[in-house]
């Protein structure tokens, strides 16, 4: 229950928030365009290009996402108001993290279409599995991303922090959503880099465990 | 270990610096007089016994750092702390020096500086990474410092295994999975390691020492 209404509360401050959401998707979009501008106009791979631009696009937009909802939460109180409640940490995590993972899937679902039309790629037959792709790779960046979002909350500079120590962790993430989208994009299947799904997997369930573990330890840091 | 740092352990630094300059002194010598030179790659491949030895050394380091990460959870002692960020801060070095040599060797070897494959790409991602703990040490407030930074070394740590086994889980790693030797040349490996992780040793007794000159500064306690 604590975590639906974490999620509840976290989706309501971003919705609040539509300036914000306006800056995103246009940062997003931008990067988008930029990529596309700087690999064309003709492409020579044009299914490794846009799946390069769309996940980039996405990894990069996202950090704004992640510390968003912890800086609206500092400014009102409501971090600490959170704490005082007793609330189970995990369950916290898991409705913070649900929210990222929401965001960025909004994320997504504005920025494909934008990639497929750049790039003149992509087919409604293998729509269902890129959007699986998106699922598992969304599910890691959400857990680890909220997990090191909490971690650099009270540090000067944060967003860059939260690059410097979330991009490099999540390489394999973001090659293996690459390598998958690609695949799909260009041969229809991922039989020839199936072994990335399981890497992304263990990514994921390796970032929601640590969570479980330490996420407890991060908000008594912060009292 | 919970309160302070040993008697023994502090008094033991002389030796420990003694015998690392002794130990390194004789690991170059051997590596320049004693090993042979390498058939296909000549003198270049000498990199290998500072290269391996420095890789060696950085893994124990940083594995170190998530042993006393966990410890300071556990125990909230400032001592396992300090271990975490002495370890973490001589593994640095290390790490540089295995980033530096590897591309010397690379250049005989694979006639280019740096190659995207599996270790290489891996191991950069590691020292970013650690890099990012001290950047992020030194950015905390003073009242949450241990705790992020505990946590941090644990989730760090991840990435080790991933170094460790990534020339195995990628296909078309160029670098090698192990070094095998024999004869002088592997004595000369054994020897160049053995040196190494003792001078590890002594600097990160120096470095924790400083870390405990500043505990005693900060909490008004005296230091050993």
């Amino acid at each position: 229950m604590t975590a639906l209404r974490v999620l509840a509360k976290d989706l309501k401050l971003h919705a609040r928030d539509a300036r914000f959401l306006a800056t995103l998707s246009l940062f997003s979009l931008s990067l988008v365009l930029i990529l596309s501008v700087a690999f064309g106009p003709l492409f020579r791979d044009p299914a490794r290009e846009a799946s390069a631009t769309l996940w980039a696009a996405l990894f990069f937009a996202g950090v704004l996402g992640l510390t968003r909802a912890l800086d609206l939460e500092s400014e009102s109180g409501g971090g600490e108001a959170l704490r005082l409640t007793g609330a189970d940490p995990f369950s916290v995590y898991a409705g913070k993290a649900t929210a990222n993972f929401l965001l960025m899937g909004a994320l997504w679902v504005l920025l494909l279409p934008c990639a497929s039309v750049f790039f003149d790629i992509g087919s409604l037959r293998v729509l269902p599995a890129v959007a699986g792709v998106a699922v598992l790779t969304l599910i890691g960046y959400a857990a680890w991303g909220t997990l090191f979002a909490a971690l650099a909350r009270g540090l000067k500079a944060r967003e860059l922090l939260l690059s410097i120590l979330l991009f490099p962790t999540l390489i394999p993430l973001w090659i293996g959503a690459v390598k998958l989208t690609h695949s799909l994009w260009a041969e229809g299947s991922i039989d020839a880099v199936r072994d990335w799904v399981k890497i992304m997997i263990v990514v994921d369930v390796l970032g929601v465990a640590l969570a479980a573990w330490l996420y407890e330890a991060i908000q008594e840091a912060e009292e | 270990m919970t309160s302070g740092i040993p008697g023994w352990f502090s008094r033991s630094r002389p030796v420990v610096w003694a015998l690392a300059i002794v130990l390194v002194a004789i690991s170059l010598w051997a590596v320049v007089a004693r090993a042979p030179v390498e058939v296909q790659m000549g003198i270049v491949q000498k990199i290998v016994y500072i290269h391996v030895p420095s890789a060696i050394t950085t893994l124990v380091a940083f594995g170190l750092t998530f042993a006393a990460s966990i410890a300071y959870l556990a125990t909230r002692s400032w001592i396992w702390d300090a271990i975490a960020a002495s370890a973490c801060e001589v593994g640095m070095v290390f790490a540089t020096v295995v980033l530096v040599s590897g591309p010397l060797w690379a250049r005989s070897a694979w006639n280019t500086w740096w190659t995207w494959e599996p270790r290489l790409t891996t191991f950069l991602i590691l020292w970013i990474l650690y890099g990012g703990y001290h950047v992020v040490r030194a950015s905390v407030g003073q009242s949450s410092k241990r705790t992020i930074s505990a946590v941090l070394g644990i989730i760090l740590f991840v990435n080790l295994p991933i170094v460790w086994k990534s020339v195995e889980w990628w296909r078309g790693s160029l670098h090698p999975r192990s070094v095998t030797m024999t004869g002088d040349m592997r004595q000369t490996l054994l020897l160049s390691m053995a040196a190494w992780l003792v001078f590890f040793l002594a600097a990160f007794q120096e470095r924790l020492r400083l870390e405990s000159l500043r505990h005693a500064a900060e909490s008004g306690e005296g230091a050993r």
